[in-house]
C-alpha cells in the first residue's frame, strides 16, 4: 500500500507539485489580501488568466514538440492592434482578418522550422521582428481605442456573473485538451516531441505536422489577441511586451518540459493559474510589474531546470 | 614464448555494472605485450567498448586490478592520465572534430606544450604535426580542415593523434605506446581497410594496438592474439601465431553455439503459383556508398543483403526506407516507381515499413506499450466519429500482441522505459506485426538482445513472412540470413557480387 | 576554381559588403561618403560589434547568449546609482556585472542543463525588471564620460581607438590560444572534444564568462556612446541586431566555425545596410519594417547550413 503510494507520487510528482503550488498561492494571497477571492477579485483573476490561457494552449503544442515559438506575443499584439486600428474601416470583419493574418505568420514559422530547418527560436524571433515592424507601421506608436459595443461584448459581456472571455478561454482549453489527448493529431504531436526519428519512421509526416502545429499556435495567438482587445478596449505597441517570460514560465510550471514529449494543454491550465494569479495577487498588493519580471525570470529558470528531461539530452546547447 | 615476457599491461578481475542492473563486464582478465596487435572480438553488447573505455580512463570499473610491467597501479581516472601511462583510445565514432585544422586536431588537449604565456606557437605546432605525419607515412596537408579529408585519412590522423598524445604525456621512454582502436573499420569502405591494416602492421614495431571488432575476417588477417568476449566474460583467448583457426571456429565462440543449430529450424517455403515481383530495383547508385544495384523482390520472399559492415548494405536498405536518397537508378514498388527524396511516411503509406533494431529509432520510451503499438496503427484505434482514439481498443491490441510475442510486462499501460532490452525489441516488432506492411525492411532486427528474446523475434518474423509479407534483411549476424532469408545478395565494396542461397552462404562462411 | 568558390563561400559577407558599398555610392553619390554618414556608420558598427563580440564566443560553442541587453540595462542603472559615490569609477560596474552574469549563467547552463536561449532570455528579463525597479521606470542619464565619445583628432573617434584593443583581444583569444581552439572544438563536436580529454563543461562556463566580460568591457565605451543612459524597456531590436551581426558575418548557430573577425565584418555590413536605408527618405516605421524583413532573410540564409540535423 505504502509502496504504491510512493510510486504513484513519483509518477505524478509534477501534477502534485503544480496543484500544491496553486493551493499555496491562493492561501498566501488570500491571507495577505482578503479581497483576493472576493467577487471582484475573482473577476480580476479571470480577466488576467483568460487570454493568457488561450495563447498558452497554442504555445503548449509547440513546446510539446520540443520546439519554441517566440513570436506568439508579437502575434497577439498584431491581432489585438489590427482589430482596434481597423475597426472603424472594416467593422467586425477585422476579427477574421486579424486571425487569418496571425495564422499566416504561424504558417510561415512552421515553414521556416519544418521545411527549411531553421532552429525554431531563431525563426520565430525573426518572424516576430517582422511582425513588430508591421504593428509599428500601421499603429505608428499611437494609442487606439475602440467603442464598438458588439466587439467589446465578446469579452466583457457577463454570462452567469462571469465575463464572456472566461467561457471562450475554457472552451478553447477543453478543445485543446481533447485535441492533445484523444485525437491522432495530439498523439502525433507527442510523438514528434518524444522521439523525432521514431515519429518519422512511424509514418508521421513530420514536415506537415510541425508546420501544422506552428500554424495552430499562430491561430491561437490571433484569437487571444482579438479577445484581449475586446477585454481592454484599446492599446498601443507597448501591449503585452512583457508577456513572453511569464507565458513560458506558465507552461513549464504546468509540467510541459522544454525537451518535449510530456505535459500538454491539460497541464497548462494549472500553470497559467499559478503564474497569472501570482501576477494579479502581487498587483493587488501594489507590487509593480518590474519586481514581477524579476520574479518570473528567476521562476522560469528554476522551472525549466526542474522539468528538463536530462536522460533525453546529453548535450545541451 | 609470449608467456615468458612481462606483459606491458594486465587487467585482472574487472567488473562493471550499469545502472545497478546490466552487468557489462564480469571478472575479465586480459594482458597485452609490447609490439603486438591484440584483437578483441565479440557480438554487439558483449562488453568490448566498455572494456576499452575502462582501459582508456573514460569509465571507471566497479572492481578490478591493473598491472603495469608487473606492478599494480590504480586505473586511470581520465583520458589524460591514461595517456601519461602510454594508453590512448581512438573512439569508434565521434572522435574527429570536423571544423579543426589537422594540426589543431593533432594537438587537441595538449596545447600547453606548444604555447608561451597563453599564446599558441602555431609554427611549432604545424612543424610537429608534419613531423609525426611524415614519420607515420600519412599524406595530408596540416592546414586543411578535418572534414575535408577522406574518411580513411581521418582515421589515420586519429591514430597519429593518439600516438602523439602518448608521446607528449608519457615521459617514460621505455614504454611502448598502446593505441586502442574501437571498431576502426566501421566507417571505412572495404577498399580502404587494407590500407589501415598495412599501416598498423608497419607501426607495430614501435606501438602496440588493441583492435576491437566484430568483423572476424579482419581480425584473422593480422592480429597476433585475440580474446573472445561473450556476455561480458572472456570466453577464450587464442594465439593466432601458433593456432590455425577458421572463421567458423571463432564465430562459434562468439555466439556461443554453432550456427548449424539454427539451420534445422528453417522451414522451407514452397509455392505452387509463381511469385509476383513486388519490388524491382534497377541500377541504383549512390556515390560513395553503392553502385549499380539491381534486384527483384517477390511477394512473400525474404531477401538478404549480405556483406561486411561498410559494404553499402545499410545504405541500400535506408534508401529503400526513404531515410537516404539515391543518385541514380530506379525503384519500382508494386508497379509504380518510388520517387527520389520521398520521406519515410510516404513510403509507409504505400506499404513499405522500416524496422530497425535500434530501439531509439523505433520506440517512444516514455510511452506505454499500448501507445507505442498504436502509433503505427492509428486508424485501427480510431473510434467515435473517426477522430477520437479509443483507448480500450488500444489496450486490446496491446494485450493480443503481448500474448503472441510473450512480452513480459505488468500491463499494456506499462512504460517502455521499464522494460528489458529484449522486451523493448519485441514491442517494436509487435508494432509492425500489427501494421502488416506489404514490405518490411529489417536492419539489425536483433541487435544487442539476449538469445531467448531473439528466438521469439525470429519466430514472429517467420510468421509474418508466412502471412505474405515480403522482407529485406540487413544484419551483422550471418546466422540471421541463414535463418530468415530465401535468397541472399552478396555485396562487396558497394556492388552485388553474386546471389546465393542460405545453404551456400553457410558453406561460404565455413570455408572462408 | 574550387579554391575560388571556397574562398567566395567562406567570405561571402565581404562580397556583400563591397556590393552594398558600391550600390549605396551610386544611389547617394554625395551623402553616403559624407563625414556625418561615415561617423554614423562607425557608431552603429561599434554598437553592433561590441555587443556581438562576446556572444560570438558562446555561439562558436553552439550555445546562445542573450544576456548582453540585460547587462546593458542593469549596468546602466547601477552606474547611475553608484556615480555619486564612486565618481568616474562607477562605470567599472559594467565589467564586474558582465563577468558575474557570464559566470553565473554558464554555471547554471552547464549544471542544470537548461537550453541557453531560454536561460539567457530569462536572465535578461530579470535584469530588465531590476532595472525598471531601481530606476523607477525612467532612463537615468549619467554624465561625465564624455572623454570617451570625443575625438582625438577630427578624423579619429576615440571610441573606435578604444574599441580596437577589445576587438583584437577577442580575435586573439579565439585564434591564438588554446581556449579558442577548445571552444571551436566544443561547437564542432562536443563528444569528440570530451574524448580528447577536454573538460568541456569548464570551457563552456568559460565561454559564457568571457562573453559576459567582453560585453561588460565593451559597454564602458558603448554606454556613453549610446547617450549615457541605458533603456528601461526591453526592445526586441536591441536583442536581435547583434545576433544578426553574428549570423550575417558567418558564424553558424550550430557552432564550430566563424569567429570574432567574421562578426566584425557582419556588424559593419549590417551597419551599412541600416545607414543606407536610413538615408532614403522613408518613414521611420517603414525603414524599421524593411530592416525586419532583412533580419528574417539573414536568419533564413545564415541558418540554412543547419540542414540535415535535427533542429528543435
Amino acid at each position: 500500500m505504502k509502496v504504491t503510494f510512493v510510486a504513484w507520487f513519483r509518477k505524478n510528482v509534477s501534477v502534485v507539485s503544480s496543484l500544491a503550488a496553486t493551493v499555496l498561492i491562493i492561501l498566501v494571497f488570500q491571507a495577505m489580501n482578503p479581497a483576493f477571492l472576493s467577487y471582484n477579485g475573482l473577476r480580476a483573476l479571470i480577466y488576467a488568466m483568460s487570454y493568457f490561457l488561450i495563447v498558452a494552449c497554442g504555445l503548449t503544442f509547440v513546446i510539446m514538440m520540443g520546439s519554441f515559438d517566440f513570436s506568439v506575443v508579437s502575434l497577439l499584439k498584431l491581432s489585438a492592434l489590427f482589430c482596434v486600428v481597423f475597426m472603424d474601416r472594416y467593422g467586425l470583419l477585422v476579427i477574421p482578418l486579424a486571425i487569418s493574418l496571425t495564422t499566416a505568420f504561424g504558417f510561415l514559422n512552421g515553414l521556416l522550422v519544418a521545411k527549411f530547418h531553421v532552429p525554431s527560436f531563431m525563426a520565430t524571433l525573426g518572424v516576430s521582428i517582422v511582425v513588430e515592424g508591421i504593428v509599428l507601421y500601421f499603429s505608428k506608436g499611437k494609442l487606439f481605442l475602440t467603442y464598438n459595443e458588439a466587439f467589446r461584448a465578446l469579452a466583457i459581456k457577463e454570462i452567469f456573473g462571469l465575463p464572456a472571455i472566461f467561457y471562450w478561454a475554457m472552451g478553447i482549453w477543453v478543445l485543446s485538451v481533447f485535441l492533445a489527448l484523444y485525437t491522432p493529431f495530439g498523439r502525433k504531436t507527442y510523438a514528434v516531441g518524444s522521439n523525432l526519428v521514431a515519429a518519422e519512421l512511424s509514418g508521421v509526416n513530420i514536415v506537415f505536422h510541425r508546420t501544422l502545429v506552428f500554424t495552430l499556435s499562430g491561430l491561437y495567438a490571433g484569437v487571444a489577441g482579438v479577445l484581449y482587445m475586446a477585454q481592454l478596449g484599446g492599446g498601443s505597441v507597448q501591449l503585452g511586451s512583457d508577456l513572453s517570460v511569464p507565458l513560458f514560465a506558465s507552461i513549464v510550471a504546468g509540467g510541459t518540459a522544454l525537451t518535449g514529449g510530456v505535459g500538454g494543454p491539460h497541464r497548462t491550465l494549472l500553470g497559467v493559474i499559478i503564474i497569472t494569479w501570482t501576477q494579479t495577487g502581487l498587483q493587488m498588493m501594489a507590487i509593480g510589474r518590474d519586481i514581477q519580471m524579476v520574479i518570473f525570470g528567476i521562476v522560469a529558470i528554476i522551472l525549466a531546470a526542474a522539468t528538463v528531461d536530462r536522460k533525453k539530452i546529453r548535450m545541451v546547447k | 614464448m609470449a608467456s615468458e615476457k612481462i606483459p606491458l599491461l594486465e587487467l585482472k578481475g574487472v567488473n562493471k555494472t550499469f545502472n545497478g542492473v546490466v552487468r557489462a563486464l564480469i571478472d575479465v582478465n586480459i594482458c597485452l605485450y609490447p609490439g603486438e596487435i591484440l584483437g578483441i572480438v565479440g557480438e554487439n553488447g558483449a562488453g568490448k567498448s566498455t572494456l576499452m573505455k575502462i582501459l582508456a580512463g573514460v569509465l571507471p570499473p566497479d572492481s578490478g586490478e591493473m598491472y603495469f610491467f608487473g606492478t599494480k597501479v590504480p586505473f586511470p581516472r581520465n583520458p589524460r592520465e591514461a595517456a601519461s601511462r602510454g594508453i590512448a583510445l581512438v573512439p569508434q565514432e565521434k572522435g574527429v572534430i570536423p571544423h579543426l585544422k589537422v594540426y589543431q586536431f593533432l594537438m587537441l588537449g595538449n596545447e600547453d606544450c606548444f604555447s608561451s604565456f597563453g599564446r599558441l606557437k602555431i609554427g611549432e605546432m604545424r612543424k610537429t604535426a608534419e613531423k609525426i605525419l611524415s614519420e607515420l607515412n600519412i599524406e595530408c596537408d596540416t592546414n586543411t580542415y578535418m572534414y575535408e579529408l577522406p574518411l580513411p585519412v581521418q582515421k589515420l590522423v586519429e591514430i597519429a593523434k593518439a600516438i602523439l598524445t602518448i608521446r607528449v604525456r608519457c615521459k617514460d621512454t621505455r614504454i611502448t605506446p598502446v593505441v586502442i582502436l574501437d571498431e576502426p573499420t566501421a566507417p571505412l569502405a572495404v577498399e580502404h581497410r587494407k590500407h589501415l591494416f598495412e599501416f598498423m602492421t608497419k607501426a607495430k614495431e614501435h606501438t602496440s594496438f588493441v583492435f576491437v571488432s566484430h568483423i572476424i575476417p579482419e581480425i584473422l588477417g593480422f592480429a597476433d592474439r585475440i580474446y573472445v568476449l561473450r556476455d561480458g566474460r572472456v570466453v577464450v583467448s587464442h594465439n593466432l601465431r601458433e593456432e590455425k583457426l577458421s572463421e567458423e571456429d571463432i564465430f562459434r565462440e562468439i555466439v556461443g553455439r554453432s550456427s548449424s543449430e539454427f539451420l534445422k529450424r528453417r522451414e522451407s517455403v514452397t509455392r505452387e503459383t509463381p511469385w509476383r515481383v513486388l519490388l524491382s530495383v534497377r541500377n541504383l547508385s549512390k556515390r560513395g556508398s553503392y553502385y549499380n544495384v539491381s534486384f527483384d523482390l517477390h511477394e512473400g520472399e525474404c531477401l538478404g543483403l549480405f556483406g561486411t559492415a561498410g559494404s553499402g548494405k545499410a545504405e541500400i536498405i535506408k534508401t529503400l526506407a526513404g531515410i537516404m536518397d539515391f543518385d541514380e537508378g530506379e525503384i519500382v514498388f508494386d508497379g509504380r516507381p518510388l520517387k527520389k527524396g520521398e520521406p519515410p511516411y510516404a513510403r509507409l503509406k504505400r506499404g513499405i515499413g522500416y524496422f530497425s533494431g535500434e530501439t531509439g529509432k523505433e520506440l517512444f520510451l516514455n510511452w506505454s506499450i499500448a501507445r507505442n503499438l498504436s502509433i503505427l496503427n492509428l486508424e485501427k484505434v480510431i473510434g467515435l466519429g473517426g477522430v477520437i482514439l479509443n483507448s480500450k481498443k488500444e489496450e486490446e491490441i496491446a494485450e493480443k500482441v503481448m500474448k503472441t510475442l510473450k512480452i513480459k510486462a505488468p500491463s499494456p499501460r506499462a512504460e517502455c522505459y521499464s522494460l528489458s532490452g529484449g522486451n523493448k525489441q519485441k514491442v517494436s516488432v509487435g508494432k509492425w506485426m500489427e501494421r502488416k506492411p506489404r514490405l518490411l525492411l529489417l536492419e539489425d532486427p536483433t541487435i544487442g538482445i539476449d538469445v531467448g528474446a531473439r528466438e521469439d523475434i525470429y519466430e514472429a518474423l517467420l510468421e509474418m513472412k508466412k502471412n505474405g509479407i515480403s522482407m529485406v534483411l540487413v544484419s551483422d549476424d550471418p546466422k540471421e540470413y541463414v535463418l530468415l532469408c530465401d535468397r541472399i545478395l552478396y555485396i562487396k565494396g558497394g556492388r552485388i557480387e553474386k546471389t546465393v542461397t542460405p545453404e551456400e552462404l553457410e558453406k561460404i562462411l565455413r570455408e572462408e | 576554381m574550387r579554391v575560388f568558390l571556397r574562398i567566395f563561400r567562406e567570405n561571402f559577407v565581404i562580397f556583400v559588403l563591397l556590393a552594398l558599398l558600391v550600390l549605396f555610392s551610386i544611389i547617394y553619390p554625395q551623402k553616403f561618403w559624407s563625414p556625418v554618414n561615415i561617423s554614423a556608420i562607425f557608431r552603429q558598427f561599434l554598437r553592433l560589434s561590441l555587443f556581438a563580440l562576446g556572444p560570438t564566443m558562446v555561439v562558436t560553442t553552439g550555445s546562445m547568449d542573450l544576456t548582453y541587453v540585460g547587462i546593458w540595462m542593469l549596468g546602466g542603472v547601477l552606474t547611475w546609482y553608484l556615480h555619486p559615490k564612486l565618481g568616474s569609477l562607477a562605470i567599472l560596474v559594467y565589467p564586474l556585472l558582465g563577468l558575474a552574469t557570464g559566470l553565473l549563467t554558464g554555471l547554471v547552463q552547464v549544471k542544470a542543463k537548461i537550453p541557453s536561449f531560454i536561460l539567457t532570455l530569462s536572465v535578461t528579463v530579470s535584469y530588465w525588471g531590476l532595472t525598471a525597479w531601481l530606476s523607477g521606470g525612467y532612463p537615468r542619464m549619467v554624465r561625465g564620460y564624455r572623454f570617451i565619445t570625443t575625438s582625438l583628432s577630427p578624423y579619429v573617434p576615440t571610441a573606435l581607438v578604444l574599441a580596437i584593443p577589445i576587438m583584437a583581444a577577442a580575435i586573439f583569444i579565439m585564434k591564438g590560444t588554446k581556449v579558442g581552439t577548445y571552444l571551436y572544438a566544443i561547437g564542432s563536436n562536443e563528444e569528440g572534444a570530451e574524448l580528447s580529454g577536454i573538460d568541456t563543461r569548464k570551457y563552456k562556463v568559460l565561454a559564457f564568462t568571457l562573453s559576459g566580460l567582453f560585453t561588460g568591457v565593451g559597454l564602458i565605451i558603448l554606454f556613453p556612446l549610446l547617450g549615457g543612459a541605458a533603456p528601461t524597456e526591453l526592445r526586441l531590436g536591441n536583442l536581435v541586431e547583434p545576433l544578426i551581426a553574428i549570423v550575417l558575418g558567418g558564424t553558424p548557430l550550430v557552432g564550430g566555425s566563424g569567429g570574432p573577425e567574421k562578426t566584425l565584418l557582419g556588424a559593419l555590413t549590417f551597419a551599412v545596410i541600416q545607414r543606407g536605408l536610413g538615408l532614403a527618405f522613408l518613414r521611420p516605421e517603414l525603414v524599421n519594417l524593411l530592416l525586419g524583413f532583412i533580419v528574417l532573410g539573414a536568419i533564413f540564409v545564415g541558418t540554412r547550413k543547419l540542414k540535415g540535423m535535427i533542429v528543435t
